[in-house]
């Protein structure tokens, strides 16, 4: 893996998880009294973005390198996901989740590795 | 004295009574609607994967965009978008995010069953993992809603 490829990964997965934490923000935004809808369309619209750079950052990803190498990266997605979620939208995370959360990683890794290129 | 009040938490206000508006229920929609909408995309793929592109787009999977395969599955994932919306007004993202992760176990189900594609023992083990892994993200929330 070179260099840059690895910071096209790590781009895209922070893309990503900062997307989802922009929409989060946003949709939070709707229990807020007075409600600011300014808010709400500035979070969902700055998740559309970020997720916009993740799926362009991505593609290109999958046309340049095999699959299964870069599809385990998506089961880091959660643990990053939980971990912004905790610091940025303030989320309590029961213990249970992080289990899951590595649980889920490690399995998203086996179900990428491809058997047929393993071989 | 003028008291500064800090930014009141926002007050969580219950979610809508009807069986259709339940978020839960919308998770789950969401995975399946994911899921749909990646096998068509792959079928739609795969059926256009001869027919040349103008040069200048050859880098792009342009030339999928005339598959109706492909069509539906971009109309069924700007469905997904808009249910996942609905998803994040109500459920933590530290619960949701990780349970849409079924996704990657039923897409291998998916293309096993629909696409005529292979699924090996470490596939398997992978889909048991991600199984496990999110039935315990699901136990805090599950514990919530008794609460309620």
């Amino acid at each position: 893996m070179t260099p840059l490829g690895l910071a096209l990964i790590l781009l895209s997965q922070v893309a990503l998880v900062a997307g989802q934490v922009f929409l989060k923000k946003g949709m939070n935004e709707l229990d807020r009294k007075p409600r600011r809808r300014g808010r709400v369309f500035a979070g969902v619209g700055a998740g559309i973005g970020l997720l916009t750079v993740w799926f362009l950052v991505w593609m290109g990803l999958l046309q340049k390198m095999d699959i299964s190498y870069v599809y385990p990266f998506q089961g880091i997605g959660p643990v990053l996901m939980v971990f912004a979620a905790m610091v940025f939208l303030r989320e309590k995370v029961d213990w249970r989740t992080w289990v899951g959360v590595a649980l889920i990683a490690v399995g998203t890794v086996l179900v990428a590795i491809n058997p047929a290129s393993a071989s | 004295m003028l008291r500064v009040e800090p930014e009141p938490a926002a007050p969580r206000p219950s979610p809508p009574e009807a069986w259709y508006l339940n978020p839960t229920l919308h998770l789950v929609l969401n995975c399946l609607l994911m899921t749909v909408s990646e096998l068509l995309l792959k079928k739609g793929a795969t059926r256009t994967a001869r027919i040349p592109a103008p040069r200048w787009l050859e880098w792009t999977g342009i030339m999928t965009l005339g598959s109706g395969w492909v069509l539906g599955g971009i109309a069924v994932y700007i469905l997904a978008f808009v249910n996942w919306l609905y998803v994040l007004r109500w459920i933590p993202l530290t619960i949701a995010y990780p349970v849409t992760s079924v996704v990657f176990g039923l897409i291998a189900l998916g293309a096993w069953w629909l696409l005529g594609e292979q699924i090996g023992a470490l596939r398997w083990a992978g889909i048991a993992l991600i199984t496990a892994g999110i039935v315990l993200c699901a136990q805090p929330a599950a514990a919530a809603e008794e609460k309620l």
